[in-house]
C-alpha cells in the first residue's frame, strides 16, 4: 500500500509507535524510526530502542533508519524531518506518537510536570508537523497522523497536563487540516487505547480503583480493560490513513482499541437559548437556563460531603 | 433582588479590555470584589501599560463596586500565583476565577515561526493552567469555587491560519474537562466558554481571511463583520460567564458553551459515533475496503485538495 513512500514515526522505539513503524515498513514505506529513548517520565536519554526497531524492520526485509533527536526541540525536530529527506529523498508520511506522562491532581501539579508533558506532546507535535508541512506543501502531497487521546477529548482526572496537551493536539490537527488540505495533505488524529509501559503503571491501576470507589467518571468508552489491549492493534488504521486510499479523509478523529476503530464526533451545539433583542440578563438566565441549555447535565465529579 | 455574588472574590485575567472587562464589570455589579488583571499589552502580546487595568478599576469603583488592579502576566507561573494571592490578600478568598487573557499571532501553519507558536500557547494555555493551578489550592481549602476559562470556536471547530491559537484554545477545553474531574468533589466547578464578540483582538483577523472562511462555510472569530450582528459587543459574553459563577450553576461542571450574539449553546463532548470491529486484527487493506461504506460515509473534508494553478 505504501511502496516507494517515506515515513517518519516519532516515539517509534516502543509501544504504539513501534507497531506503527513496523506496519508502515511492512506496507512498503521507508521509515525514519525516531525515539529519544527516554523513561516514561522523560528522563535519562539512551539511544537503544530506535536502533532495535530499525533492526527488527530490516530483519523483516524492510528499510529504516534510526533517529534519536528530541521532538520537543525546534531544531532537533527539523533534523528528524531532514533525516528522511537526506536518507530517502522525500517525506510523505508523518506519524507523531512521541509522548510522556507525569500524572498529578491539578492542585499538586508542579510547573515542571506541566512543562515537560506539554513540551513533548504539544510542542513536539507542532515542531514536527511544522517542519514536515513545508516540504509536503512543495510536493503537493502528504499524510500527517497525530496522536490525541481519550484523556484530552473526554477528560481523565489527574491528567491536566496530558489532557490539555492531547486536546491541544486535536485543535492543532483541526487547524492543520484546514491550512494544508488544499495542497494535497491530509491531517488526521488517532485516540488510541492500549496497554503500554506508559499506560499500565502501578499509579494508573491504583487510581483506577480509587476512582471506582469514589464514583468519579473516567471515560473508558466501552473499550474494556486496558491491559488486554495490544498496542500493535493501532497500526492498521494509521497505515490506512497514510495510504492513497484515504486521500479525502481529512481533519478526522478515530478512537482505536483492540480490533475496533470508531469515528469520533466533533463538538456541536446541542441545546441552545436565543435572544434576538439585546443582551441577556441574569434574571432571564436564572429563569430559562435550567430547563434549556442545562437540562439533564450530570456533574462528572459531584461534591462529596466532608471530603 | 439581592446581588448574586455579594461577598465573593473574583479574579478576571485580561480584564482591561473587551470581553474580560465586560465580565469584570458585571461580576462587580453583582456584588463581587474583583481583581482586574491585565498587563496592558497590544493584541500581539507586546508592550505593557498599567493604565489599562487601572481604568477598569476606576470604572467599577465609580459605581460603588470593589476592585483592585493587577498587572502581572498570567504566562509566568510565579506571577500567576501573585495574581491569585492578590485576591486572597485584598478580599480574603478566591471564589471565582475567569481565565480570559489572550493574544493572537495568526499565520498559516507552513509559515508559522517558533516564536509565534510559543507566545500564543504561553499566554492562553500555560496562563490558564498557571492561574487555575494556584486558584485550585485555595478553592480546595475553601471547599468552593468557580473556574470559567475562555476557549474558542477556533480550537473546538478549527479555523485556518490559527494553529497556535486553535491548539491553545482546544487545549483549554481539554484542561477544563480534566480539572472539572479533579476538583468537582471539593465543591468547585470548572467550565469553558467559547465566546464570539467583536473586540480589538478579532478586529486583527483580516477581511481576506474572513472572506476565505465564509466561502468554505467556516465561521470567523468575532462573527461576520459584514453582517454586523446587533449584539456582538463584548457585553454579549459576560451574562453567561457570570451566571456560571453564581449559586444557580453549582451543578454545572466540565461543560463547554458557545456564546455569540444572543445565542447560548451547550456543546456536546466528542464521542465515538460509528464503529467497525472484527475478530482479530484488521489489515490496512480491509480497512481501506470497508471505510468508505462505514466510518467514512459522508465525511466532510474541511479543505479539499485543489489542483495547483
Amino acid at each position: 500500500m505504501l511502496a516507494g513512500r517515506v515515513a517518519v514515526v516519532t516515539g517509534a522505539g516502543r509501544g504504539i509507535g513501534r507497531g506503527v513503524a513496523r506496519a508502515l515498513a511492512a506496507a512498503g514505506a521507508k521509515v525514519v524510526v525516531n525515539d529519544y529513548g527516554v523513561a516514561v517520565d522523560g528522563t535519562a536519554p539512551a539511544s537503544g530502542p530506535a536502533y532495535d526497531v530499525v533492526a527488527e524492520i530490516e530483519r523483516a526485509g524492510g528499510t529504516a533508519v534510526a533517529s534519536t533527536d528530541s521532538v520537543a526541540e525546534w531544531d532537533a525536530a527539523k533534523r528528524i524531518v531532514d533525516t528522511a529527506l537526506e536518507r530517502f529523498g522525500r517525506l510523505d508520511v508523518l506519524v507523531t506518537c512521541a509522548g510522556i506522562l507525569r500524572d498529578r491532581m491539578i492542585f499538586n501539579m508542579t510547573e515542571e510536570e506541566w512543562d515537560a508533558v506539554l513540551a513533548v506532546h504539544l510542542k513536539g507535535t507542532f515542531n514536527c508537523v511544522r517542519h514536515a508541512c513545508t516540504h509536503m506543501r512543495e510536493r503537493r502531497y502528504g499524510r500527517i497522523v497525530t496522536f490525541s487521546s481519550g484523556s484530552g477529548l473526554f477528560g481523565n482526572p489527574g491528567q491536566a497536563n496530558y489532557g490539555a496537551a492531547k486536546a491541544a493536539i486535536s485543535g492543532l490537527t483541526k487547524v492543520a487540516a484546514r491550512d494544508l488540505g488544499r495542497y494535497g495533505i491530509t491531517v488526521n488524529s488517532i485516540c488510541p487505547v492500549a496497554g503500554t509501559r506508559m499506560t499500565l503503571t502501578e499509579q494508573y491501576l491504583k487510581s483506577r480503583e480509587i476512582r471506582k470507589q469514589q464514583g468519579i467518571q473516567r471515560e473508558d468508552r466501552g473499550t474494556g480493560e486496558i491491559e488486554r489491549l495490544d498496542p500493535d492493534d493501532i497500526a492498521p488504521m494509521v497505515v490506512y490513513l497514510a495510504s492513497d486510499d484515504a486521500a479525502n479523509v481529512n481533519g478526522q478523529f478515530f478512537l482505536c482499541w483492540g480490533n475496533a476503530v470508531a469515528l469520533v464526533s466533533q463538538p456541536r451545539p446541542v441545546r441552545t437559548l436565543f435572544k434576538s433583542d439585546g443582551y441577556w440578563t441574569l434574571d432571564e438566565l436564572d429563569r430559562l437556563a435550567p430547563a434549556t441549555v442545562l437540562q439533564g447535565l450530570t456533574n462528572p465529579a459531584p461534591p462529596k460531603e466532608g471530603s | 433582588m439581592a446581588k448574586r455574588l455579594e461577598g465573593r472574590a473574583a479574579v478576571v485575567t485580561g480584564a482591561g479590555r473587551g470581553i474580560g472587562r465586560a465580565i469584570a464589570e458585571l461580576l462587580a455589579a453583582e456584588g463581587a470584589s474583583v481583581v482586574v488583571n491585565d498587563v496592558g499589552a497590544a493584541v500581539d502580546g507586546t508592550g505593557a501599560s498599567r493604565s489599562v487595568a487601572d481604568e477598569v478599576v476606576d470604572a467599577i469603583r465609580s459605581r460603588g463596586g470593589r476592585a483592585v488592579a493587577s498587572y502581572e502576566s498570567v504566562a509566568d507561573f510565579r506571577a500567576a500565583e501573585r495574581i491569585v494571592a492578590t485576591a486572597v490578600a485584598e478580599f480574603g478568598a478566591i471564589d471565582v476565577l475567569v481565565n480570559n487573557a489572550g493574544i493572537l499571532r495568526d499565520r498559516m501553519l507552513f509559515n508559522m515561526s517558533e516564536e509565534e507558536w510559543d507566545a500564543v500557547v504561553a499566554v492562553h494555555l500555560k496562563g490558564t493552567f498557571n492561574c487555575t493551578r494556584h486558584a485550585a489550592v485555595h478553592m480546595r481549602g475553601q471547599r468552593r469555587g468557580r473556574i470559567i476559562s475562555m476557549s474558542s470556536t477556533s480550537g473546538v471547530f478549527g479555523n485556518s491560519g490559527q494553529a497556535n491559537y486553535g491548539a491553545a484554545k482546544d487545549g483549554i477545553a481539554g484542561l477544563t474537562r480534566v480539572v472539572a474531574r479533579d476538583l468537582g468533589r471539593y465543591g468547585i466547578t470548572v467550565n469553558a466558554v467559547c465566546p464570539a464578540a467583536a473586540t480589538r483582538m478579532t478586529a486583527t483577523v483580516p477581511q481576506s481571511a474572513r472572506d476565505a472562511r465564509a466561502a468554505r462555510g467556516v465561521a470567523s472569530p468575532g462573527g461576520e463583520r459584514s453582517a454586523r450582528l446587533a449584539h456582538m459587543g463584548p457585553e454579549n459574553v459576560a451574562p453567561w460567564v457570570v451566571y456560571l459563577a453564581t449559586d444557580a450553576a453549582r451543578h454545572v461542571n466540565g461543560q463547554t458553551f458557545l456564546v455569540m450574539g444572543g445565542m447560548i449553546a451547550l456543546l456536546d463532548h466528542p464521542a465515538p459515533v460509528r464503529t467497525i470491529q472484527k475478530d482479530g486484527r484488521w489489515t490496512p487493506e480491509e480497512i481501506a475496503l470497508l471505510f468508505p461504506r462505514t466510518l467514512g460515509m459522508e465525511l466532510p473534508n474541511p479543505a479539499p485538495r485543489r489542483e495547483a494553478p
